[in-house]
């Protein structure tokens, strides 16, 4: 079967193309014309946008977590219930097919689940397998973890703490590794309330920054495409900024990913002694060159925080909105789980969407910044459209600033900022980037030999309208959406890496798990037919 | 070979099959209940009813709900046997439905890898164990009978926080001294079973733990009910969104805890057609009154009357590998066949049933 695309602007920055022409697709692929063939299908893109198919690299949506927020929160659908499927107002209530429609339609085709504890592991790849048409991918979270803690306390070698991580990998099925405030959950469920940086895990003798640092190190040798992903200390209080700061120095010139760093963008000016300190954060982002960092906007209305940091979430649940929270003290890192509502006339709410909109307007490469809201923990991933429009035009956020608290705006830069983001700088961060952050060396781009996931918007001034609800959009070359409406449900799969190890590795873990334990360690992998769909996984090589 | 009946008959597959997906396309309100079986099997009963807008309902459902309403209700605080193996100093047991078939308490103490790695000394409390006290071996049992269990948790939560309390069902020196134990904990953990107390008796206790964490670690963790109720939950969470008592005939999934009880449905007649699901073991419904039941049971599963049609399926982890909620890290996990037989599962049962729908086959 060969379809072409005809007469789009086609904007694919990976490979520096922005022109009007034409995009061919056959079994799968994106290929070059064929000369003198003729289209089995052909959709006239004249006077749209042709892009890839956008990937995000940070969505909780799905795992334990995100099916006890829809638990907990049975109201968020009834108020919402039999609505038209173009106004979502819930956000964490979505069933997993729901969750793959939504994405869809904006044009989305590949969505990263950043947070999975490995116990947790097989149930986040039974919910991501019900969630159609977009490709998936997990990370494993370590770092709170007794196996890990013990290896750094007893000062074993780099080598060990490489198979445990490439063990990991292999047995959750994953893409790659984050840690969520690294020793500060094992520091907590042995009564510690505040965790910084050099602060050290009681039992275990080690701090955060060793940990942080153990595991960077053993990702990158591994070769594993995506570096650590990092949720620093101290999220979302006054003065968490000189937690990130810390991390961003001690990157020392190695990759690294900071998550959702507007929820660290906090300094103490100012008369509530809450004040952005996105000028500083994002100072320190431009410098350094091996630090990448996705934003993890906020926006205003009804949203449910799920995280991993149950330190944090514990502190936060007292500030619920509603007052509704639960948390899980669980294997490693737990989960916690608090409703909450920014609210436009609050004053920290209102800073803190400021912060998200610096961070995204102050960073200069749109290859190092990246485009999320920490869904659902910002705002839910459906106002993505809302936020382009904004970041491409200073005329809206001025409308917006003129709503919030103005003691609000004057503690932060954004009043001052006039960048716009340009269609190609969109591109970049949502395609492009994504891509090469994610090791996707045929996904984010529209080259010969690319998956043919590709995107196609109205050319509308209205940039919300436009990447709402895309016009066209393909996967593997398949038409699934028409007029932001899903035509087709497809399953994609799951992307993972296997880094070599050394299989003592796997007897050391079989011993571990039925003396502490009494288990089988195969109580924790994820088996192929498992899934229960053909097919679930595809692998992505790794550097070495 | 399959085994399978019509009216108690023994018939084939095909046709028992074809008979079942005949009752549910004549029902005017099909319930899908029992629903004990493996995350496939879950999944497969879940989009059959979506196809065929039926009710869905756990046969366990009355206790997965009170640990749930608490949930929703007040905020709770849990945590997994794994981790109460690793961590916990401290154990409070609450009312009967402690011990396991052998009279064993279930939770095994284990070391950590850390510096203090030597296994730990737990104290234990056990608050009105009724029937179950017998077992109790170096632990301190306080108040017997279960019933004291709101009255003893309430004045407990009130000396915890320093209040005065009204009399208690055992001496103030007593509860003090559990009182005093709790907050002494340096990781402790409430153990409850929903099958034995009510809500407002589970909501007390979370509260209690809830307020433990003002100056030390406590968690909560709640035993799971059997036939894989939690791995259901979960399944029935992510498809619908909602727990079981749900009803899938709307344009909406539609969510009472009330409306959707499957005993009230057919009690009410509002329910004439059921798919009674029980995977792992021969479980019968609890009903008396007479409706056409199409049972997706064990061969051996015996009904005061027999069903319209039973189809003979295997147990997970026992016939057929499977998914389902593990007891020890209190997730789901992949269990293998330990006599793998050619029984079927409860998603092939279903799939032979839906292949005789009258729209056909479903498409994903």
């Amino acid at each position: 079967m060969l379809t072409r695309i005809t007469g789009g602007r086609i904007i694919d920055p990976a490979n520096g193309r922005d022109e009007t022409g034409d995009i061919w697709m056959r079994d799968g692929r994106i290929v070059e014309a064929p000369p003198g063939a003729n289209a089995d299908a052909t959709y006239d893109a004249t006077g749209k946008i042709v892009m890839a198919g956008a990937i995000d690299i940070h969505s909780h949506i799905a795992g334990w977590s995100v099916n006890t927020a829809r638990l907990l929160l049975p109201e968020f659908r009834l108020g919402s219930a039999a609505r038209p499927g173009s106004a979502p107002s819930s956000s964490a209530g979505w069933p997993a097919f729901e969750i793959g429609c939504l994405y869809a339609a904006m044009g989305f085709t590949t969505v990263v689940e950043p947070a999975v504890s490995p116990h947790y592991a097989l149930h986040a790849h039974l919910e991501l397998a019900d969630i159609p048409i977009i490709d998936k991918a997990t990370l494993a979270v370590l770092g709170n973890d007794d196996f890990l803690l013990g290896l750094i306390h007893r000062k074993e070698s780099a080598a060990a703490v490489r198979d445990y991580v490439a063990w990991t990998l292999a047995a959750t099925r994953s893409l790659g590794i984050k840690v969520i405030n690294a020793g500060g959950v094992a520091a907590f469920k042995e009564n510690v309330r505040e965790f910084s940086f050099d602060d050290v895990v009681p039992s275990y003798g080690v701090s955060s920054r060793e940990i942080v640092r153990t595991l960077q190190h053993a990702v990158n040798e591994l070769g594993v495409p995506h570096p650590l992903h990092v949720h620093c200390n101290n999220l979302g209080v006054a003065g968490s900024a000189d937690s990130a700061l810390a991390t961003i120095a001690a990157a020392d010139g190695l990759p690294l990913h900071l998550a959702h760093l507007q929820f660290y963008g906090y300094g103490k000016e100012g008369g509530r002694g809450f004040s952005s300190a996105a000028a500083r954060l994002a100072e320190a982002v431009n410098a350094a060159k091996s630090v990448t960092i996705d934003v993890g906007q906020v926006m205003f209305g009804q949203t449910v925080t799920v995280s991993l940091d149950i330190l944090r979430q514990f502190n936060a649940r007292n500030q619920a909105r509603p007052r509704k929270w639960a948390i899980l003290d669980g294997d490693a890192n737990g989960a916690g789980i608090v409703a909450y509502n920014y609210r436009s006339a609050d004053f920290y709410n209102a800073v803190q969407w400021a912060v998200g909109m610096e961070l995204f307007l102050l960073i200069e490469d749109p290859w190092r910044v990246f485009f999320t809201t920490d869904h659902p923990n910002g705002a839910p991933f459906t106002v993505y459209p809302e936020i382009l429009a904004l970041l491409m035009s200073r005329d809206l956020r001025a409308q917006w600033m003129a709503r919030l608290p103005t003691e609000a705006m004057a503690v932060t830069t954004l009043p001052s900022i006039s960048r716009e983001y340009s269609l190609v700088e969109i591109a970049t961060m949502t395609r492009a980037a994504p891509a090469r952050l994610l090791g996707l060396r045929d996904r984010g781009h529209l080259g010969q030999g690319a998956v043919a996931d590709v995107a196609v918007y109205e050319n509308e001034p209205d940039r919300a309208r436009m990447f709402r609800s895309a016009a066209l959009v393909f996967k593997h070359a398949e038409l699934v959406v028409r007029d932001g409406k899903p035509t087709r449900h497809v399953f994609g799969r799951a992307f993972m890496v296997k880094p070599e190890r050394d299989r003592a590795i796997d007897r050391r873990l079989k011993a571990y798990y039925n003396e502490r334990y009494g288990i089988s360690d195969d109580a924790i992998k994820v088996p192929d037919h498992a899934i229960g769909r053909p097919e679930p996984f595809e692998l992505v090589s790794c550097a070495h | 070979m399959h085994h399978a009946w019509i009216d108690g008959t023994p018939a084939e597959l095909d046709t028992a099959a074809a008979t079942a997906a005949r009752l549910l396309d004549a029902s005017r309100q099909p319930l899908v209940a029992g629903l004990g079986t493996d995350v496939a099997g879950a999944r497969a009963a879940l989009a059959l009813a979506q196809r065929i807008g039926a009710v869905i309902d756990h046969m366990n459902a009355d206790a997965l709900l009170r640990d749930l309403d608490v949930l929703r209700e007040a905020g709770v605080m849990l945590t997994t046997p794994s981790e109460t193996s690793l961590r916990a100093d401290t154990l409070l047991l609450i009312g009967p439905g402690m011990t396991d078939a052998s009279g064993a308490l279930p939770l095994r103490g284990a070391a950590r890898e850390g510096g203090d790695s030597g296994r730990m000394d737990r104290r234990i409390f056990w608050l009105c164990p009724g029937r179950d006290a017998g077992a109790a071996d170096k632990i301190t049992i306080v108040g017997l009978e279960p019933r004291d269990l709101p009255v003893l948790l309430a004045t407990l939560r009130a000396r915890v926080n320093g209040r005065p309390a009204g009399p208690p069902p055992v001496p103030t020196p007593v509860l003090d001294g559990v009182a005093d134990g709790l907050k002494a904990a340096r990781f402790g953990v409430a153990v409850w079973s929903a099958a034995e107390l009510d809500a407002l008796t589970i909501e007390m206790l979370c509260g209690l733990v809830a307020d433990l964490n003002a100056t030390t670690r406590f968690s909560g963790l709640p035993l799971a009910p059997g036939d894989n109720a939690v791995g259901v939950l979960q399944v029935c969470g992510w498809m619908t969104g909602f727990p079981p008592r749900t009803g899938l005939g709307r344009s909406y999934p539609d969510h009472d805890p009330w409306q959707y009880r499957a005993a009230r449905l057919i009690d009410s007649g509002e329910a004439d057609c059921v798919l009674w699901i029980s995977a792992y073991r021969a479980a019968a419904p609890e009903w008396s009154r007479d409706l056409p039941t199409i049972a997706l049971a064990p061969a051996d599963a015996r009904f005061q009357k027999p069903p319209r049609v039973h189809i003979a399926v295997g147990a997970p982890g026992r016939d057929h590998d499977g998914v389902e909620h593990h007891a020890t890290i209190g997730t789901l996990a992949a269990v293998a066949a330990t006599h793998a037989s050619n029984a079927l599962s409860v998603a092939d049962a279903i799939a032979a049933i839906e292949a005789h729908l009258a729209d056909g086959p479903s498409s994903c």
